[in-house]
């Protein structure tokens, strides 16, 4: 057991010892002349308790001090910060991003497997350079969500000092020059509150995780039309300097593209491949990520080809063939077919159209 | 009962004209080290310690050094006694540290990273609004 630092070193997960924190950017804080202090073996790492060098420096004026509370052998292990457990390129729980990489990480949570475990990390970070993540989490391809939920920016509230229990109670007699926070403590019912750090280390019941994935669900997706023939795709938000060579620029490395007609009075394009699959591919990388010229284009599935060569039409002339086809008694229901958009039920008078 | 004195000799003249003061403050100093600790900081307890230290020490240094009203002799005799403490004076005769609260807010081997307490940084130079008060002696800022 790592309890003593004893004679026998070999084959045993040793004490650690190390120079300098692994840490994230809000965690250092905005001050590039952080001082800062270590401690050798100072306390016990709060996911596998072995003692391990501490770090401990304030990241600015007016935060509480921080230090480092996993070791650093863990920390390497997942990628994460050592002060604060979250991810070290994408600020994101580790069971956000382990959800987004389809990682399944099975580390052994009990004393001897555990310690096993960590012993042959340790010797393959020992063996490996220093700056890329080991183990399950080398290798991978930054997945699409992991960009859209990372963080871009730093997030200082997080080294804000604790809450002045003595001011919930009423109680602070330090007034002005009180360290602490002097602010309402969170809701004891809202799930964020009971955090548990080995929970956050190994990605299990998360709430902040949960409330991530959540958060994810809810953004705004394009799905893909249950038609299979349909293969076009609808492109607005066109300005004036957007040309037809450079959508096919953009859109043949998905697949052959089969035709692209601009309609620029109404700011669209229509861009039709040869074969759905590489349609898919277009509108999952293009939808609310492609920029052409500046302009943010807004993508949407088009309609099948047969379809789609009534729109050329104006709208009035379609509305006139619809009129035809179907003015009979006082009200009728025409359901039109709008350009890239779903149908549009509107009731009329017959008196209006009937010609 | 009256304090100790350490020389067997008489105190020299002039000693009954600054003894009702310094017995004053020797008694709010008894008061001091048995006040209770409820309510207070750990820290907190021992600030009245140190300021009645200063008071003292004070009162001497102004006596001889600014208003001449005691003579060489008792002064020295106030030192020997430790009645006043003579490494604070020395410091007090220093430019830059004649306001000096207490000797533990100078000793940079106290800090984590060799410093001065916070009270030694002048008031123009620390960050307008903030109010320090030193965990040594509840100083509120000794220089500036």
């Amino acid at each position: 057991m790592a309890t003593s630092k004893g004679a026998n070193t070999y084959n045993r997960q040793n004490w650690e010892e190390s120079e300098f924190p692994l840490l994230c950017q809000t965690c250092l804080g905005d001050n590039p002349y952080v001082r800062m202090m270590k401690e050798k073996h100072g306390k016990e790492c709060k996911t596998c308790n072995r003692p391990f060098t501490v770090f401990r420096w304030c990241p600015g004026a007016r935060m509480r001090f921080k230090k480092t509370e996993v070791c650093q052998t863990c920390s390497q292990m997942k990628n994460i910060c050592q002060t604060c457990l979250l991810d070290l390129e994408y600020g994101l729980p580790v069971q956000v991003r382990d959800a987004a990489l389809r990682v399944q990480d099975s580390l052994p949570k009990s004393d001897v497997n555990k310690e096993f475990y960590m012993q042959n990390v340790e010797r393959e970070i020992e063996n490996s350079d220093g700056t890329n993540p080991v183990g399950a989490i080398a290798n991978k391809v930054p997945s699409d969500m992991l960009l859209k939920l990372a963080r871009t920016s730093p997030y200082y509230k997080r080294n804000r000092p604790h809450i002045c229990s003595f001011w919930v109670k009423g109680e602070c007699k330090r007034g002005e020059e009180c360290p602490y926070r002097h602010d309402k403590p969170t809701d004891p019912d809202d799930p964020l509150a009971n955090q548990n750090i080995k929970d956050r280390f190994y990605g299990t019941n998360d709430p902040v995780a949960d409330k991530l994935l959540r958060r994810y669900q809810d953004m705004p997706k394009l799905e893909p039309p249950e038609d299979e023939t349909v293969t076009t795709l609808y492109v607005g938000g066109l300005s004036e300097a957007i040309e037809v060579d450079d959508l096919k620029n953009h859109f043949y490395q998905f697949g052959e593209i089969r035709s692209v007609n601009v309609v620029q009075k109404q700011q669209c394009a229509f861009v039709q491949f040869t074969s759905r699959t590489s349609a898919e591919a277009a509108a999952e990388k293009s939808f609310n990520k492609l920029i052409l010229k500046g302009q943010r284009l807004s993508i949407k599935w088009g309609r099948s080809q047969g379809q789609q060569q009534s729109t050329k039409k104006d709208d009035e002339e379609e509305m006139s063939e619809h009129q035809r086809g179907q003015c009979r008694g006082k009200f009728f229901i025409s359901i039109h077919r709008e350009r890239g958009k779903g149908p549009r039920v509107s009731v009329h008078d017959s008196s209006d159209l009937c010609t | 009962m009256p304090k100790i004195k350490r020389s067997r000799k008489p105190p020299p003249e002039g000693w009954e004209l600054i003894e009702p003061t310094i017995d004053e403050l020797d008694a709010k100093m008894r008061e001091a080290e048995t006040d209770p600790h409820e309510g207070k900081r750990k820290v907190e307890a021992m600030w009245p310690i140190f300021r009645l230290h200063h008071q003292k020490s004070r009162y001497i240094y102004d006596l001889f050094y600014r208003r001449k009203a005691i003579s060489r002799e008792l002064y020295e005799y106030c030192l020997k006694e430790n009645i006043a403490d003579k490494n604070l004076i020395a410091k007090w005769k220093k430019q830059g540290y004649e306001n000096l609260c207490c000797l533990r807010c100078i000793q940079t081997r106290d800090t984590n990273f060799g410093t001065n307490c916070i009270c030694r940084v002048p008031k123009p130079k620390l960050e307008s609004g903030k109010i320090v008060e030193c965990i040594h002696c509840g100083c509120r800022g000794c220089s500036g």
